[in-house]
């Protein structure tokens, strides 16, 4: 389903960022100085459908890296990647929301962003203002909803779509107690579905209970792919 | 060691890298339409007149230049009225476009880094909006026409054909803004500067009759002159070289020229558009 052959992702983190031509300009003559940061360092990773794929790791480890690069926002510097089904991405709490709009016009248009036709997201717009649990604030200005809401909201939207790959990154770790059993009961079902996962978290009972395997980064790097129990057994022996 | 690495280094970026996806959607006109409908909203939603705006900007544009040019300055053109207007209105949406196209592809920011979509769907649905004004203006533009009486000539239908230059040539123009600005953001200013010298370098308010013959071939250089002047000889009259089919020749290809670059270079950039803005 997904397929990573000798991946690497280098970014370029400028000294003193250039992002105007006249600054550009004055500093022709300056040595461009930027660190160099190995975000992801040749990684081979192959998903198979249907698996529930756990990605741990400290911060700073390339977790949210990987799963930017399986969504296709970033490119890798090298290497391969294969995806081979559509991908409903919900990275780094949250999604792309138009701030200035209504909760009901950024359903309709993250909904259009995923893939959604009109009539599709008519259908489940009711299942996504119950899920989310924010049918007092339809008509509210997304950027007046508190914090919470907006990742409730942008879960509820990503998990609605019915694509065979879902990316997860950190969705627990805002929502209350109520709603992170709804996502676990939700896990449950797209297991059962079929569909395929990647879920990145620091809460690692969720990822013993739901992940078939593991990886494990650290600084970049693949320190292991293997059941739930062993890796975390190492990843905690870290400590 | 420091070999080693900067070998290592040069593999790295020698190395091609590949995305496939198979995306299995096609159907991307419905995004455009959410996104352009998004934007309009967004857009008109805090001004008290609203939607008005849109139409009211190029008719007080229209109204002061008006003023100062047919009452205290006279040039000698039939329908001057007409003349002004119908440049003001074209020259209008090539300005709109070109610079929303720069904002909202920045505001569209937290969206890029978080899914994929082809970029240049952002471009598109931005002109669309601009697109809606031109016509919404076009309308009133004819309002006008029927009130002056002036004869209607069945070469007046060739305002299509000038709209879809206009159109094509802005967009292409807009890609290749677009493009460069994650990088070079004072693009944008630079730009606001190049359509302030556009306006008075193109015959919208003065008839090309007053500006010497030996210069002639300088302003026709600008393809917006060219459209301007050829769409008000169409429907305005009177007749002239500018309705041909060289001059439409020329215009194609100029616009097309545009779109191509704009949307190739377009297309490469766009890849780290997610890292850049």
């Amino acid at each position: 389903m997904i397929t990573l052959e000798q991946v690497n992702k280098v970014f370029h983190l400028p000294h003193d960022r250039k992002i105007t031509l006249r600054q550009r300009f004055v500093s022709v003559f300056q040595k461009n100085t930027y660190e160099r940061l190995y975000a992801l360092r040749d990684i081979n990773l192959n998903v198979k459908q249907g698996e529930f794929l756990g990605v741990i790791g400290k911060n700073g480890s390339g977790k949210s890296t990987l799963l930017k690069l399986i969504a296709r926002v970033l490119e890798p510097t090298s290497g391969r990647i294969s995806v081979k089904a559509n991908v409903a991405p919900f990275l780094e709490l949250g999604v792309g929301f138009q701030w200035d709009s209504t909760v009901k016009d950024n359903i309709f248009l993250y909904g259009a962003l995923l893939g959604m036709s009109r009539k599709e997201i008519a259908d489940k717009y009711n299942w996504i203002i119950e899920f989310s649990g924010i049918e007092r604030f339809v008509d509210a200005k997304l950027k007046n909803l508190s914090s919470g809401m907006q990742v409730r909201l942008g879960f509820s939207i990503t998990v609605s779509v019915d694509t065979p790959i879902l990316l997860v990154d950190e969705v627990l770790a805002v929502g209350d107690i109520d709603f992170q059993q709804k996502c676990y009961d939700s896990f449950k079902s797209f297991k059962k579905n079929g569909r395929t996962i990647v879920f990145v978290s620091h809460d690692l009972n969720a990822v013993e209970t739901f992940c078939d395997r593991v990886v494990l980064l650290e600084n970049g790097i693949v320190r292991g792919i293997a059941a739930p129990l062993s890796i975390l057994e190492e990843y905690r022996r870290q400590f | 060691m420091l070999i080693k690495q900067k070998e290592e280094l040069m593999s790295l970026y020698t190395e091609t890298y590949k995305h496939t996806n198979r995306s299995g959607r096609k159907n991307y006109l419905y995004l455009i339409l959410v996104m352009a409908a998004t934007d309009f909203k967004v857009k008109y939603d805090n001004s008290a007149l609203g939607y008005l705006w849109s139409l009211l900007k190029p008719l007080l544009m229209f109204g002061t230049l008006y003023l100062v040019f047919s009452v205290f300055v006279r040039w000698n053109v039939e329908n001057y009225k007409l003349y002004l207007l119908l440049g003001i209105i074209l020259w209008n949406f090539l300005a709109e476009v070109t610079l929303n196209s720069m904002v909202l592809l920045e505001g569209k920011a937290p969206i890029i880094k978080k899914i994929y979509f082809p970029r240049w769907i952002i471009v598109v649905a931005s002109s669309l909006t601009s697109l809606l004004t031109l016509l919404l203006n076009i309308v009133v533009f004819f309002f006008f026409f029927i009130f002056s009486g002036t004869p209607f000539h069945p070469s007046a239908l060739l305002l299509v054909l000038y709209l879809i230059e206009l159109y094509v040539l802005s967009v292409g123009i807009a890609l290749l803004l677009c493009a460069l600005y994650p990088k070079f953001r004072d693009i944008h200013h630079i730009w606001e500067v190049f359509v302030q010298l556009g306006f008075w370098a193109t015959p919208i308010i003065y008839p090309i009759s007053i500006v010497a013959q030996k210069y002639h071939k300088f302003i026709f250089l600008n393809p917006m002159a060219r459209i301007i002047q050829g769409s008000r000889q169409a429907i305005i009259g009177p007749p002239g070289d500018f309705v041909g089919v060289a001059n439409h020749l020329i215009i194609i290809l100029t616009a097309a020229a545009f779109f191509l670059v704009g949307l190739r270079l377009f297309n490469k950039l766009s890849h780290s558009f997610a890292e850049d803005l």
